[in-house]
Parts: C-alpha cells; sequence; structure tokens
C-alpha cells in the first residue's frame, strides 16, 4: 500500500465511525442546523417555560440570602462552607471540558471537536457564570465583597491580601470567564453572519448584522479570525489547567485534613474535565435528538468523549487513592482520622460511598465499546458522574470540616430549603440560557463543520489517489 | 428613641427644683432609657381615675395636682444621683468608673466592683477586698447586668389592674396597715426571700413590734433548712458551716457542689484550685452523688450512686473512722471505697473535710458535722458561725400559708419572695389560693406566675438600682449602692417593708444609713466619712461572724442517723438539682444564662431527664425521646438525656425551667420540674418513667464527648507526674516546631501579649463565658440557632470524658482564640480583615470582613464566630445600654473571636501613655472572673509576669503543637491526685 493510502487505512480504523454522517452539501447543513433558529420546537417552549420558572428559585434563594443573611443556609460552625462553595467547585468544574474541547482539542488538530465546540463553549460559559454567583453570595457581606475583593487604589490603602487563595480565585475564574467569552463568540462570528445572509425578518438581520460585526467571509478575514481564534485557544490552554489548579488551591493551602493535599492541583484538574465532558453528554445527547442533528454530533463524539471521561475518570481515582496512601503513609492521625473512619463510615459515609461508585466503578464500563456506543447508557452514566462530581466536592468540603481538630468543635450540617433552590436554581438558570443559546445562535459551528465537510469529502475523493 | 426625647430634659430644667423631687439625670443615655420606657406623659398612676372617685378624693386630688405641679412628685424622697458640677480631672467621656457594692443570691452576699461607663453599669467584677468573691464573680452575678437592663421587667406599681404612684401605694399601704394594726396583724403574713441584711433584719423587727400577730416566712425554693437542720442536731442550735479548703489536703463531698456557683463557691473554688498545683501539696477530692456536677467532674474519685444512697455511704466511712458504730452493707465496690476514704481521712487529721450538700437530709449534715469534729478538722478546714440570714428560710413555709390562706385566716400577703406560685410544691396550689388573699401584695423584678395572682404588683428595683446592704456566708457586711437610678417606677424590699411601719418615705438609703450610724456608734461627721470608706471598699470590716466550738451530740447524731429512712434497693428515684444557668428558674429571662450550655452536657436551652447509659437501656428509651415522670398521680413529661457516670435507677431532673409565664426568653423552655417535688425534697423514690413517641430536638452546644485519642486535654495523674519530674512527655507538644520560615522576633517589643490556662485548676465553672459575653458584647442566638452549631462565644468550655460511660473521667478546657503567632486564618483572608499586631495579638478588623468564613474554615481550633444572621435585629433602647462602649458591636455577615480583650489592653496604653508609665497590668475578661485563677493573662516579654513563668512551666504545652501554629495561649496539663488505694 502507498503511503497515503496506508495512512488513510490507519486513520480508517482508528476512526470507525465517520465525524459526518452522509454527503450533506453547504446548503443542507445551512438548513439542518439553523432550524433551530428559523423553526421553532414546541419542545423547547416548554422547556424554556419550566428552566424560566426554576430560575425563579434561583431568584427566591439569592433574594432570601441577601435579605437575610448566610444564616438562612445551613452552613454554621464548624462546617463554614458547603452547598455554597461546592455548587462554585462543580460548577467551575463543568465549565472545563468547554475551553478543553475548543482549545487544546484545537491546538491537537483534532477534527472530532469541530461539531461540539460551540456547544461546549457556550456550557462553559454559562456554567462560569453560575460558578462566579458564590464566590460572591457566599460572603456575609456581598455588598462589600464586590469590590473589596479587587484591588482598587483607595483612600484607605487597603489592599486585597495577595496570600489568600480567595483573590486568587478571582482572578483566575474572571479572567478565565473573559478568555471564554470571547473566545466563544469570536468562534461565533462567522455563523452570525451566516445567520444574518440567510435571516429572512429583517429584525434578525439587523440583530444578527450587529453581532456578525460586519463579516462578509472575505479571505481577509478570514485570515484575521484564524489568528486570533488560534491566539485566543493558546491562551486558554494554560487557563484551562490554571483555573482549576486555583480553585483547588482554596482548599489545598490551608491546614484542614482533607483539605491540606499537594495532589489537589492535578486532580481537581482532572475532575474538572471529567465533570465537564459528563455534562456536555448530558447536554448533547437530548440536544441532538431534539434539534436533529444527530448527522453532525455522531456516535462517534459521543464515543471519543467516553473514553476522555474513561481516562480523567482513571486520573480521578488515581487520586483518590493517593489521597488515602498519603493519609496512612504520612502517619498523620488526624488524616488518618478522617480518611478511615469519618469518611467512609461517619455520618455522610453513602455521600462517599456513591462518590467512589458513580466517579470510579461507572465509568470502568467504558472500557466496554458497547457501553461507549449505547446512547442511554452513556447519558446515564454522565448524569452519575455529574451527580458523582458533585458528591465529590461535598466529600472534600463539609466531610472535611464536620469533623476536625478538635472532637468539641464537631458539628453536623443539613442543608436548608434556601441551599436547594439556589442549587436547583442555578441548573435552571443554566438551562435557561442553554435553551435560549440553542434558540438564538448556531449550537454547531456552521462554518467549521462545513470546513470539516469539505476536508472529509476531499479526502474521499482523493483517497488513494493524491500523492 | 423616640423623637421627643429631649422635651424631659427641658422640663426638668424648667421646673423649680425644691428638695425632695425626682432624681436627676446621670446621663443621656440614662435619659434615654427612662423617657423611652413606655411610660405616659405623667408618671404611673397621675393620670388615671381612681377606682372609687368621691368628690372628697376628687378635691384632694385636685389639690395634691395643684400643689404638686411643679415636683416629679410621685417618687419617695430618693436619694439623689447628682452629675458632677466640677468634672474631676480624670473623667473624661468613656472613662471607666468601678463602684463597689455586693449582691445577694438567697440572702448570701457576693462583694462585686461594678464598672460604669458614662453613667450605666456595663462590666460586673468581683471586689477583690471582699473575702467571698477575692476579684472573683459567677456567672448569676455577671448575668445579673443582663437583668437589669431586662425590657420585660416589671415597671409600676397597681392594685387590682388600676395604676399606683408611689404616693398612692405608700398611702394605700398605710391604711392597710393601720388596719392590720387593729388585731396585732393576726392577718397579715410576710413571705420573705431569704435575707441577711441588717437593715432589713431591723425593719422586720420593727413590722413584728407593731404587728406581734403577723406571720413572717422566709422562703425559697433552694434552701439549707436541712443544713441548719444538721447542725441543730450536733449541736443543739444552728450554725453556719464555713469550709476553709486552703489546707484541706483531703475532701470528701457527700453531694455537695461547692463549686457551683452557690453559697461560697467562689471562695471554695480559689482555695479548691489553689491546691491542685503539683509543685505543692495536692489534694484530693471525693465526691459521692447521683447526676454529674461541676464538683464531682473536678474529683479525683467520684462514687455515683443514688441521693438517698449518700447517706449510707457517708456511714459507712463514718463507721471506718469510730464515729458511728454501724456500717450499712454497701457494694463491695463501694464498701472498698468508703474504707479508703476513711482511711485517707483520717491519716489527714485536721487537715481533711466533710462537706454534705443542700439535697442531704439532716442527718447526713449531722454526721458530717461529727465526722469532722472526730477528724480534729473543727478550727482546721471548718469553722462554726451563727447563721448570717436573719429568718431561716424553711420549706414548710408554703405549706402552712396554703393552710393559713385556706382557712381565711389571712387578709394580707405580703411576698418579695421570688416566685412562690411557680415554685411551690406540688401539693399546694398556691395560683388559685392567692387569689383568695383579698391584699396579695408581691415584690418582683418582673411580671410572672405570680404576680398574675397578685392583686397588688410591685415593680422591685434592681439591686444596681438600690440603695441596700447585705451580708456574706462568713456574715462580713457590703453597703449595696446603686450605679445607676431606676430605670423604670420600681422600689425595694426595704421600701416595701419600711412602708408597713409608716416609713415607706425615708428611702433606702436613710434606713441604711440610719442603721449603721446607730450600729458604729460614731458622731456623725466621722461616720460620713466612714460610711464613704465603706462605700468605696466594698466591705464593712469587723462584721465577720466569729468561730464557735460547739461541741457534738454524737448520741444524737447516731439517733438521727438511726431515724433516716433506709434507700431503697429497687425502683426508680427522682433526683431534682439547681440549674447551671437558671438556679432555682429566677434566671429563667436572662438569655445569657438560657444560652449558657450545662458544664457537664453541653445542653443550652433546656433542662433534661438525665439517666446513666444502664438505665436508659433498662427503660428502653434513648436520648432525645420524651418520656413520663410520674411519681403518684403527678407527671411531667421531659425528654431523656443519657449522661455519663449518672448513678443507675436514678433520673435527674433540674429545676428552673418550664416557666408558663414571663418574656419570650423564658416561656416555655424545658420542663417544669417543681410539680413533681414536695416541699423542701430533692429526691423521691417511687418514680415511674413511661416511655413516650415523642422526640426532642436539644441545642447541644458540644455533641462529642471523647477526645478520639488526640492530645488535646491532656491530664496525668500525681504519681506518673512526680515520676519524670515533668520531662519527656510534654516535649513534642512545646517548643519552637520545625519551620522553614524566620519566625518574627517579638522580644524587642515592649509588650508581648499571651495567656496560660491551668487545667488543674479549671473547674468547668463557665464564668469566664458570661463574662466575656458581657464585656465582649456577645449576642445571643437562642435554641434553634445553637442546635444549628451558631452559638456565639468566644470562650468555650470544652469539656470531655475518658474511660468508661458508666464512671468515666472528666477534664473541661477553656478554649479561646489562641492569638497564633503563624495564624492560619490571617493568610487565607482575601480583604486583609484579620491581621497580626507587633504585640502578636491576631486582630481582627470587623469593618473590614467581607464574611467569607475561610478563616473560620482553617482554624484548627474553631474559636472564630460568624453572625451568620443580624442577631439583634430590634435591640429595644433599655438593651443598648448594655453595651460596652470599648467594643464594637458586630452586625450580620461578620466573623468575630476573642481577642485578648484588646479594648482592655488599649485602654491600660492610654493610660500609661498619658500618665507616662510603663503599660501596668491587664487582666482579659475571663481571667478576672476566674475563680480558679485558672486563666492567666500578660506580658511574655515582662520575665517577671506571671504568664511568663507558667509559659516555663515544666506541665506547659500547646494545644495542637504539631500544626506549627505557636499559639500564644499556654495549656499546663491537668494533674489528678488519685488515691493509690483505689488504683
Amino acid at each position: 500500500m502507498t503511503p497515503p493510502a496506508q495512512a488513510a487505512a490507519e486513520r480508517e480504523a482508528l476512526a470507525p465511525m465517520p465525524l459526518i454522517a452522509g454527503h450533506p452539501t453547504d446548503a443542507q447543513l445551512n438548513t439542518e442546523l439553523l432550524a433551530p433558529i428559523f423553526s421553532p420546537n414546541q419542545t423547547w417552549k416548554i422547556l424554556v417555560g419550566l428552566a424560566a420558572m426554576g430560575t425563579g428559585m434561583l431568584v427566591i434563594g439569592l433574594t432570601v440570602t441577601i435579605a437575610r443573611g448566610i444564616g438562612m443556609w445551613g452552613n454554621n460552625q464548624p462546617v463554614g462552607w458547603a452547598y455554597d462553595i461546592i455548587n462554585f467547585v462543580w460548577w467551575i468544574g463543568i465549565g472545563h471540558a468547554g475551553t478543553l474541547i475548543s482549545a487544546i482539542l484545537l491546538l491537537f488538530q483534532q477534527k472530532w471537536r469541530t461539531s461540539i465546540n460551540r456547544f461546549a463553549e457556550a456550557m462553559t460559559i454559562f456554567a462560569v457564570m453560575q460558578a462566579a454567583m458564590f464566590p460572591l453570595v457566599h460572603t456575609g457581606r456581598p455588598w462589600f465583597a464586590i469590590y473589596w475583593l479587587f484591588p482598587y487604589p483607595n483612600t484607605m490603602g487597603i489592599w486585597p491580601n495577595f496570600k489568600s487563595p480567595l483573590i486568587w480565585d478571582v482572578f483566575a475564574v474572571s479572567t478565565y470567564f473573559t478568555i471564554s467569552l470571547l473566545f466563544w463568540y469570536l468562534g461565533l462570528i462567522p455563523d452570525l453572519a451566516t445567520l444574518r445572509d440567510t435571516a429572512t425578518r429583517k429584525a434578525q438581520r439587523i440583530a444578527y448584522g450587529i453581532f456578525a460585526l460586519g463579516w462578509k467571509g472575505s479571505s481577509r478575514h478570514w485570515q484575521h479570525y484564524r489568528v486570533g481564534y488560534l491566539i485566543l485557544a493558546g491562551i486558554s490552554t494554560p487557563l484551562v489547567l490554571s483555573v482549576h489548579s486555583i480553585v483547588s488551591f482554596d482548599f489545598a493551602v490551608s491546614q484542614l485534613p482533607g483539605w491540606h493535599t499537594t495532589i489537589f492541583p492535578p486532580y481537581f484538574v482532572a475532575g474538572a474535565v471529567f465533570g465537564g465532558f459528563a455534562m456536555v453528554l448530558t447536554l448533547i445527547i437530548p440536544a441532538r435528538a431534539v434539534f436533529r442533528f444527530q448527522n453532525v454530533v455522531t456516535d462517534r463524539h459521543l464515543e471519543n468523549m467516553a473514553k476522555v471521561m474513561l481516562v480523567t475518570s482513571m486520573i480521578v481515582s488515581y487520586g483518590y487513592l493517593l489521597e488515602n496512601f498519603m493519609a496512612w503513609y504520612s502517619g498523620n492521625p488526624y488524616e488518618a482520622f478522617l480518611f478511615f473512619k469519618t469518611r467512609p463510615f461517619g455520618h455522610y459515609a453513602g455521600i462517599y460511598w456513591m462518590m467512589l461508585f458513580c466517579n470510579v466503578v461507572v465509568p470502568q464500563t467504558f472500557w466496554w465499546k458497547k457501553a461507549r456506543t449505547s446512547v442511554a447508557w452513556l447519558w446515564i452514566a454522565s448524569i452519575l458522574v455529574g451527580i458523582g462530581m458533585w458528591a465529590e466536592r461535598f466529600v472534600i468540603i463539609v466531610i472535611s470540616l464536620y469533623r476536625d481538630f478538635l472532637p468539641s468543635s464537631w458539628g453536623i450540617y443539613a442543608p436548608t430549603w434556601v441551599d436547594w433552590f439556589i442549587f436547583l436554581g442555578t441548573m435552571c438558570f443554566f438551562s435557561l440560557l442553554f435553551l435560549l443559546f440553542l434558540r438564538f445562535v448556531p449550537a454547531v459551528a456552521i462554518a467549521e463543520v462545513k470546513e470539516l465537510n469539505h476536508e472529509i469529502q476531499h479526502e474521499k475523493a482523493h483517497a488513494g489517489g493524491h500523492p | 428613641m423616640p423623637p421627643m426625647k429631649s422635651l424631659p430634659v427641658i422640663q426638668d430644667h424648667a421646673a423649680p427644683r425644691p428638695p425632695g423631687h425626682r432624681s436627676l439625670w446621670q446621663s443621656v443615655e440614662e435619659l434615654e432609657a427612662r423617657s423611652s420606657a413606655s411610660r405616659g406623659e405623667f408618671a404611673a398612676g397621675a393620670s388615671e381615675v381612681p377606682p372609687e372617685m368621691s368628690r372628697r378624693s376628687f378635691m384632694q386630688i385636685l389639690g395634691a395636682s395643684a400643689a404638686l405641679g411643679g415636683l416629679a412628685a410621685c417618687q419617695p424622697p430618693r436619694e439623689k444621683i447628682v452629675p458632677f458640677v466640677h468634672e474631676p480631672p480624670e473623667d473624661r467621656p468613656g472613662k471607666r468608673f468601678h463602684y463597689a457594692t455586693a449582691l445577694a443570691l438567697d440572702g448570701y452576699a457576693t462583694g462585686l466592683l461594678v464598672g460604669s461607663a458614662d453613667g450605666r453599669p456595663v462590666k460586673v467584677e468581683g471586689n477583690p477586698a471582699h473575702p467571698t468573691s477575692q476579684g472573683a464573680s459567677s456567672t448569676w452575678d455577671q448575668g445579673a447586668l443582663l437583668d437589669l437592663y431586662d425590657p420585660a421587667r416589671a415597671r409600676g406599681y397597681s392594685r387590682a389592674g388600676n395604676p399606683l404612684s408611689w404616693r398612692g401605694l405608700l398611702a394605700e399601704i398605710q391604711k392597710l396597715a393601720r388596719g392590720h394594726e387593729v388585731d396585732g396583724g393576726a392577718r397579715l403574713a410576710f413571705l420573705l426571700a431569704p435575707d441577711a441584711s441588717p437593715t432589713q433584719a431591723g425593719l422586720v423587727r420593727q413590722i413584728r413590734a407593731r404587728f406581734p400577730k403577723a406571720r413572717v416566712h422566709a422562703w425559697a425554693p433552694v434552701t439549707e433548712e436541712n443544713a441548719a437542720e444538721g447542725a441543730r442536731i450536733a449541736f443543739g442550735r444552728p450554725l453556719d458551716v464555713q469550709p476553709s479548703l486552703e489546707q484541706a489536703r483531703a475532701i470528701l463531698s457527700l453531694d455537695a457542689d461547692f463549686l457551683s456557683g452557690q453559697g461560697d463557691s467562689l471562695r471554695l473554688t480559689r482555695e479548691f484550685a489553689r491546691r491542685r498545683d503539683p509543685a505543692g501539696e495536692m489534694s484530693r477530692l471525693y465526691v459521692a452523688e447521683p447526676a454529674m456536677t461541676i464538683t464531682g467532674a473536678s474529683a479525683d474519685h467520684r462514687f455515683r450512686m443514688r441521693g438517698s444512697e449518700v447517706a449510707a455511704f457517708a456511714r459507712a466511712v463514718a463507721a471506718h473512722l469510730g464515729v458511728v458504730p454501724v456500717a450499712p452493707a454497701l457494694s463491695p465496690e463501694l464498701s472498698r471505697a468508703a474504707k479508703a476514704v476513711a482511711a485517707d481521712l483520717a491519716a489527714n487529721r485536721g487537715r481533711s473535710i466533710v462537706l454534705a450538700g443542700v439535697r442531704q437530709p439532716p442527718a447526713v449534715h449531722a454526721l458530717a458535722h461529727a465526722v469532722n469534729a472526730a477528724l480534729g478538722n473543727v478550727g482546721a478546714t471548718v469553722r462554726y458561725s451563727r447563721p448570717v440570714l436573719s429568718d431561716a428560710p424553711s420549706s414548710s413555709a408554703l405549706p402552712a400559708l396554703a393552710k393559713e390562706i385556706e382557712g381565711g385566716k389571712i387578709d394580707t400577703l405580703v411576698i418579695t419572695a421570688w416566685n412562690p406560685v411557680h415554685a411551690s410544691p406540688a401539693a399546694i396550689d398556691l395560683g388559685a389560693l392567692l387569689a383568695r388573699v383579698p391584699n396579695a401584695l408581691y415584690l418582683s423584678l418582673r411580671e410572672d406566675e405570680t404576680s398574675r395572682r397578685c392583686s397588688w404588683k410591685v415593680a422591685q428595683s434592681h439591686p444596681f438600682e438600690s440603695w441596700g446592704d447585705a451580708r456574706s456566708r462568713d456574715g462580713v457586711a457590703s453597703l449595696v449602692q446603686p450605679l445607676i437610678a431606676p430605670l423604670y417606677e420600681s422600689t425595694t424590699a426595704l421600701d416595701l417593708l419600711a412602708a408597713f411601719v409608716d416609713a415607706g418615705d425615708r428611702g433606702a438609703l436613710r434606713h441604711v444609713k440610719g442603721h449603721w450610724a446607730a450600729t458604729s456608734g460614731l458622731d456623725p461627721v466621722s461616720f460620713e466619712a466612714q460610711w464613704e470608706r465603706w462605700l468605696r471598699q466594698g466591705i464593712i470590716p469587723g462584721t465577720a461572724e466569729p468561730a464557735e466550738t460547739p461541741a457534738v451530740d454524737v448520741a444524737g447524731v447516731a439517733a438521727a442517723l438511726g431515724r433516716l429512712p433506709g434507700a431503697k434497693g429497687e425502683g426508680l428515684e427522682l433526683e431534682l438539682a439547681p440549674s447551671y444557668g437558671l438556679f432555682d428558674g429566677r434566671f429563667a429571662n436572662n438569655a445569657w444564662l438560657q444560652e449558657l450550655p450545662d458544664p457537664i452536657t453541653k445542653v443550652s436551652w433546656d433542662n433534661a431527664a438525665y439517666v446513666s447509659e444502664a438505665t436508659a437501656k433498662a427503660l428502653g428509651v434513648e436520648g432525645g425521646q420524651v418520656v413520663t415522670l410520674s411519681i403518684g398521680k403527678r407527671s411531667v413529661q421531659a425528654p431523656v438525656m443519657v449522661m455519663p457516670g449518672h448513678a443507675d435507677d436514678a433520673v435527674t431532673l433540674a429545676i428552673g425551667y418550664g416557666r408558663t409565664d414571663g418574656s419570650a426568653v423564658s416561656k416555655g423552655v424545658g420542663v417544669n420540674a417543681y410539680p413533681l417535688r414536695d416541699a423542701g425534697a430533692w429526691f423521691a423514690p417511687g418514680l415511674a418513667v413511661a416511655a413516650g413517641k415523642g422526640r426532642h430536638k436539644f441545642a447541644v452546644a458540644q455533641g462529642h464527648f471523647a477526645m478520639e485519642g488526640r492530645p488535646l486535654a491532656l491530664d496525668f495523674s500525681a504519681k506518673e507526674w512526680k515520676h519524670d519530674q515533668g520531662g519527656g512527655e510534654l516535649d513534642h507538644l512545646r517548643g519552637m516546631p520545625a519551620t522553614a520560615q524566620v519566625p518574627v522576633d517579638y522580644s524587642k517589643q515592649e509588650c508581648s501579649w499571651g495567656m496560660a490556662v491551668d487545667l488543674s485548676k479549671c473547674t468547668g465553672c463557665n464564668a469566664c463565658v458570661i463574662a466575656c459575653q458581657e464585656e465582649n458584647n456577645i449576642a445571643t442566638v437562642g435554641k434553634e440557632q445553637v442546635a444549628k452549631g451558631r452559638i456565639m462565644h468566644w470562650i468555650r468550655t470544652d469539656r470531655y470524658f475518658s474511660g468508661p460511660a458508666a464512671s468515666p473521667e472528666t477534664i473541661t478546657q477553656p478554649v479561646m482564640c489562641q492569638q497564633c503567632e503563624t495564624a492560619p486564618c490571617e493568610y487565607v483572608c482575601p480583604v486583609n480583615a484579620t491581621v497580626h499586631s507587633d504585640e502578636g495579638l491576631n486582630e481582627m478588623v470587623y469593618n473590614r470582613c467581607v464574611g467569607t468564613r475561610y478563616c473560620s474554615n482553617n482554624c484548627p481550633y474553631k474559636v472564630r464566630r460568624f453572625n451568620f444572621l443580624n442577631w439583634r435585629p430590634e435591640v429595644p433602647d433599655v438593651e443598648t445600654l448594655l453595651f460596652n462602649p470599648d467594643v464594637t458591636v458586630r452586625s450580620r455577615g461578620v466573623m468575630e473571636k476573642c481577642t485578648y480583650c484588646v479594648q482592655r489592653i488599649e485602654g491600660a496604653r492610654i493610660d500609661a501613655r498619658t500618665g507616662g508609665k510603663k503599660i501596668g497590668f491587664v487582666q482579659t475578661a475571663c481571667q478576672q472572673s476566674c475563680p480558679a485563677e485558672a486563666i492567666v493573662f500578660g506580658n511574655l516579654n515582662d520575665p517577671k509576669s506571671r504568664v511568663k513563668q507558667l509559659h516555663e512551666d515544666a506541665r506547659r504545652y500547646d494545644l495542637l503543637h504539631e500544626l506549627g501554629t505557636r499559639p500564644r495561649t499556654a495549656y499546663l496539663v491537668k494533674i489528678r491526685n488519685p488515691n493509690p488505694d483505689l488504683a
């Protein structure tokens, strides 16, 4: 076999399922991918209604919190952080898959990212929006925290404490959000132009026209676009690693057993990617069914994501293992007590075992292709992983706090209705934003899919004949 | 504040000021408190139409109104508290002045110094010159301040619901007294609170002279009548016992909770604690008791037994000492204990002591006297003196009174005793009976169950608003002086009693002064100087009761013991006990004391039916389960709590809870145990417990009892400790931990603050907790929030049990901010709200705090407290007077914590600077109140300071030393002194 043919065959072997099903033309792709925007779907309307109602819970929860105080939550002494920071870390973790898919896979030239990157980026932005709410509202006096946490020159001459990981958090999260938003928006521009050009109603043309920033698709535009996109991808890539490393510092630099752990940065990043991919799957499986773009988000995409989850699950499992090993090996009695008594047999043991089941056991099924290609199982597993990752944060935060050094100050934690309202409310708000995204901007990067489509067709046409 | 608050000032200044007018304002705050009270434009009773208005009385009132128009006339010629005309140079706004006064609990006074800022009392301290307090103060003494500013206090006077002015009240009482004078007071009775005031005793004498047939009873729910009766058996007359523990090497407590806060406990705690230092000769404490008390928790050997079995144990000990002939049969374990205790007591002849508790029957008290006499302790560790209470309180007062009321023999009943309706024994429905007394006059600080049933209500002034005198247990008299003019229209027991001898308008001051002028025999000029001196010192020298050396009637003691009913072998026994927070219930309106966790079980805002683990199992009940406790036909429902170390087959229930009336603070908190109580009884056999289905949620401030093998509150037995001279075993818990950081050098500073807490001395009495709460404006949060783990105390007394649950060893450890040199809380705060001072304090900047709670999460001692909600949504105006002006009142969303009383340090610094001196002696609030001297604070850079010496003590260790926090608070290990024969 000639080298190109061999390469093609190898590719075929490694990528047994197509990235784009069939041989759609550009026009077909346009119609198909823009359909949700121009022909609204009844299911969508119902879902938006439900999500909007659920967002009301968030509004109520936050209003009660700000009006009455943190005491409306279950937080107490010694459990100073609970659902607030669990939700923060969980959401920010979910926000990781988007950038990973968009930026890192772009830099590694993984073509399969194309159909899902827009989707994942939007998820990132919306998840980070949920997450960013918590560092602010979890404070006792958010009206001061909203600006005292930023370094601004003031007459009192007081700066934030740059030694505090919470300050690092502020920088990390705000940078991450800004870059993610820019990256997402830049990627959207060609598609916004397509929308502008395809739209039939004047209002739509004007609105999309404004956001398309006068994109004409000229070579010059494309050149600038490519350079800008690549630069942003370059900036985003270290952020994927840094943001969750810094979030992990919130715990790792403290001296609480269960928090004071050097493995936290990589373990948190892996956990974030793990949870993030799970969330992408949880969302994209129903979305592609509802909006019928199975031919661009194919089973191969799903399978690849399952593989990523398997890998990251094993990194996370290694983290669990190492934490326990260090607790034993260090001879630290406080750590040993936490890891071998409180976590497995304490008051919240159920949550600990659930975490292990969801994060360690469930992804092991992805060794089998059958599991990776079963859409139903993938969806269930992705939800279980989402739960597992939430449980992991509960285990780290609440279980470490409620049994710390002095048994005299041990307490117990139970969430209140406000905690639940805020937690479920962020899910609904996230869903609402997501549904609006699906309805008003192309959920799949049309321009990139077209490009990929051309590439694939070109490769196929020239397979074996073109040196 | 009402908008028109300045008006009374204008009126006051505009009005002419004839002699005998109302007292002047001392400060604006005081004025505001008065004007903001819900008083009408006119004084109480002045604007109301009398119930029966005749033409004549109308003219009288009209005439009086005209004559008294310029006066604020509706008060007796009360002593004026006037502002300075020329401010003394040392006075300045915010400057703290201390006034000596005394506070009596059931007649026994503690000498206090009350700190006053800008004319309002803000802090209670013990009077160092007073023998009873020696500078310390109890939780109840401290809590008195909150009572003063309680917005739920009673105001004014009324008869049958119609308000009366003070003059009106005096006139009515005068009329009443004249009526009773006719038949010599045959239909007049007094139910007085136990009292030792010489002035009041004089008034009572006058009353008795005027009404020879009147009955004067002294009564309180908790009395020492058993002790008095015991003395009568042993000595033929009632005598007060004055234990002295300074020289005691072997102490046997027969259910005597002598460290508890009652009676002489401040002095006894101090003396006891001084003997708990292994550097000297240590004492050994044996305690026989049913439920665990703080005395039992401090014991070297604690023998748990039902209350009624203590007598048998005491007899066994006495039999081994040859005081009584026959020893009753005891369990092998207890008889071995009795033998060892007796041997130890005998080995310490003249240096041992046997103490009997108030709950024990008279015969046990008598036996204790006999044993002390036999051991030659009289005159050494125990003295006897004439009782200081004017009238011996007796629990038989209420039954006797009830009988008379039933017989319709009483027309007028004057009650100054605390709430007899609530605390009356089960068999008497005093509430219903009071309705049958035409004139039931009740003097009370607050509206309560009794005031509802009484036709006359007379608001009582707080002791901090009153003139008076009092005597401590050893007889030392103190003057009671007001710190502030009465916040509400109210009067004192002295004034009220004086009204019955037509001297109500003289005012308490004149009565007191008159009494002491007569007693002193000085001429008026030198008496005035003497009076000033007494007021300043807080004690009147030469008033202590002389010691008596009575002979013991051993045969009488033996006979009394023979009459004791034998302890019933079977069945459950109910043990009633005063509560550590609320005592007999009189502090139920005090949120500080309600929230104060029980020193043993750490329950706050509740009492519970305490049982041992074995009894709970036998009854098939568990903690939190509501059970019905019944004795005969009477029953109450109470939630069960398993108490380590409780006697088997017994249930302990604290009195003082379950108030049906009162303010929101007291109402419905806990269970009322009085319905199960017979007059004066503490132990009741034949208790039936029926398990119920209901569940009760306790608010427990410390739910976990065990140390989990961690080196936290450390103890050694004296033997182990002497063995290696303090070397070795503590080395890994002190000293500079290995670190890569260059430690900050504090040695160049003038001051470097530190603290030392001696666990050997701490009894866990909680005085420090309330003192801190008072000093630092710490909020109370209520039961629900305590249950959620949001109690705000900056200092807590951690209590751990070790050993078997049936008879555990207990250790208490006060924990406050450790002021770590490398504080974990500081570096994690994103806004620099908690920072380190150059004198080594870990400072908290409330204004800067945004409330991330990260500091608390990272604090290994969990001493930081967060304002989860606005704990003070609406502070009644009068309560704002309570706040220490030197300490920020924190709002919601802010973290707070112990600061080593930084306001006191800064106050001392200001004084030092203005005086051109070096900063001197600074005491923290917890240290100052501690009766055991367990907490020592000071300058570590001063090599002579006590704290520096303690930091270098062989017993010193750091809590969680291995974390490298380098705490400035050092702990000294507890040394136990167990009897080798009982090992």
